[in-house]
């Protein structure tokens, strides 16, 4: 009676959720982080500070550009320090707001500078009630010509500056770095096909040892639509991080990024397995022979990709040892965005790999009969 | 019949000069060198998801190119 009841209860066009759930949830996180990738604005940020360098006893009239900033909102007056180190800054004497974007700071930059080095870098640091903080990190560069070098005198000018009573931006946005900015939203049309790509590989490769292990064509079919999908994931990522290289590196291909062409030597790889595919006419060599050249392949694969890479420098984030994403490069509100990328594409290339792997089923009865 | 050929064929090259002149009249109008980046580099992102979009289709036709032979097979049986 009651499972009478249980199963009355269920509708049954809802029946299809059971079955394809991971399906919709795949198209469901890539909708999500394609709206929120897109959408989300950037922090507000600093995108050119004019002048770059400066003398020690001279004033300067310093034109600052903002990135997604609004200054004519800002209640109080804008702020604007050259901070030396941690206790040595010069708060600039008076700041104008132009407009919501630009800004002009002057500054009396004094005799002395608190080193003997006769160069100085100064980070430049904006903070205002609306816009939060922006830091530029050394960024202008200030010379000291005198001969008589006083660093205590240096040292009490410097410090009458202090940093203090500094605002934060409480609001969801994304980082703004100077050599990205909105490029930084590729992280989520991206890197999320690499980790894809090795989830599907891995998936493809599982298949391969079930074949090997039982012999059933079948584990054979889904071991080769996981390997398509990978490399069609692959070859997503190549091309993306192509156009994103020509407007972070300069150039389309470089031959000195040791990833890149990693990469492009693990694809081919992985082409020439489906030119293997092609040259056998018999069912059980060809999947024999197939599967354990994917599992070689994955093993060149992971040092392709995953081992090379850390031995060498890179123009990657977080290059010279770790070639992927460190602490630094990852914000929280990123993460948000990031990681359901990268599950919503690995269930699209599922879905993607069934569609083959199916079709593969139906060209395998049509000739049984 | 001609004419027609030769009114057809300029109206394409007008149509094709157009579609050269937008970009640059939009470089004119953001008053930037480059067109990809200007406004903050946000052409990249959208060239980045276009090629996403491209890569994607050209799957879809050669599944569908693989279907097709695969229903002319069946007819045949």
């Amino acid at each position: 009676m009651i499972r009478f009841c249980l199963s009355n209860l269920k509708p049954r066009k809802f029946i299809f959720m059971r079955k394809y759930w991971w399906k919709i949830l795949g198209v469901i996180l890539i909708i999500y982080s394609f709206t929120l990738g897109l959408l989300v604005p950037l922090k507000p940020g600093i995108s050119s500070i004019d002048p770059g360098s400066m003398r020690t006893a001279s004033s300067y009239q310093m034109e600052i550009v903002g990135y997604n900033t609004f200054y004519t909102r800002a209640q109080d007056a804008v702020r604007v320090w050259l901070k030396y180190d941690s206790i040595h800054a010069l708060a600039a004497s008076k700041t104008r707001v132009v407009n919501d974007r630009s800004l002009v700071a002057d500054f009396d930059i004094p005799k002395y500078l608190p080193t003997n080095d006769r160069v100085g870098v100064v980070s430049v640091i904006v903070d205002d009630d609306y816009n939060g903080f922006s830091v530029v990190p050394s960024t202008v560069f200030i010379t000291q010509d005198s001969v008589d070098k006083d660093i205590v005198a240096g040292s009490s000018a410097w410090k009458q500056g202090r940093i203090g009573n500094i605002h934060s931006k409480d609001q969801f946005n994304f980082p703004f770095r100077v050599q990205l900015s909105e490029t930084i939203r590729n992280l989520y049309f991206h890197v999320p096909f690499w980790f894809s790509m090795f989830i599907i590989f891995i998936a493809g490769i599982t298949q391969s040892i079930g074949y090997l292990s039982t012999n059933k064509l079948e584990y054979d079919y889904k071991s080769m639509s996981f390997t398509l999908v990978g490399t069609v994931f692959g070859i997503i990522g190549l091309c993306t991080g192509m156009i994103w290289a020509k407007d972070t590196w300069g150039t389309y291909w470089s031959w000195q990024e040791v990833k890149m062409n990693m990469t492009a030597i693990a694809l081919l790889i992985y082409l020439s397995y489906f030119i293997l595919r092609h040259s056998f006419d018999d069912d059980e060599r060809r999947a024999r022979i197939s599967a354990v050249f994917s599992i070689f392949a994955f093993a060149a694969m992971i040092a392709l990709l995953y081992v090379v890479p850390r031995m060498v420098s890179s123009l990657h984030p977080g290059s010279g040892g770790n070639p992927a994403l460190g602490a630094d490069d990852l914000d929280n509100s990123m993460r948000l965005v990031f990681y359901p990328a990268i599950i919503g594409w690995t269930l699209l290339g599922v879905w993607m790999a069934s569609l083959i792997y199916r079709m593969q089923v139906l060209r395998d009865k049509l000739y049984d009969y | 019949m001609a004419r027609n050929m030769i009114t057809m064929k300029k109206s394409f090259s007008i149509l094709l000069s157009l579609l050269f002149l937008l970009p640059t009249s939009l470089i004119a109008q953001t008053n930037n060198q480059d067109f990809m980046r200007s406004i903050g580099k946000m052409y990249v992102v959208y060239g980045v998801i276009i090629v996403i979009f491209i890569v994607l289709i050209i799957f879809l036709i050669y599944l569908d190119r693989r279907l097709t032979k695969l229903e002319n097979q069946i007819q045949d049986k």
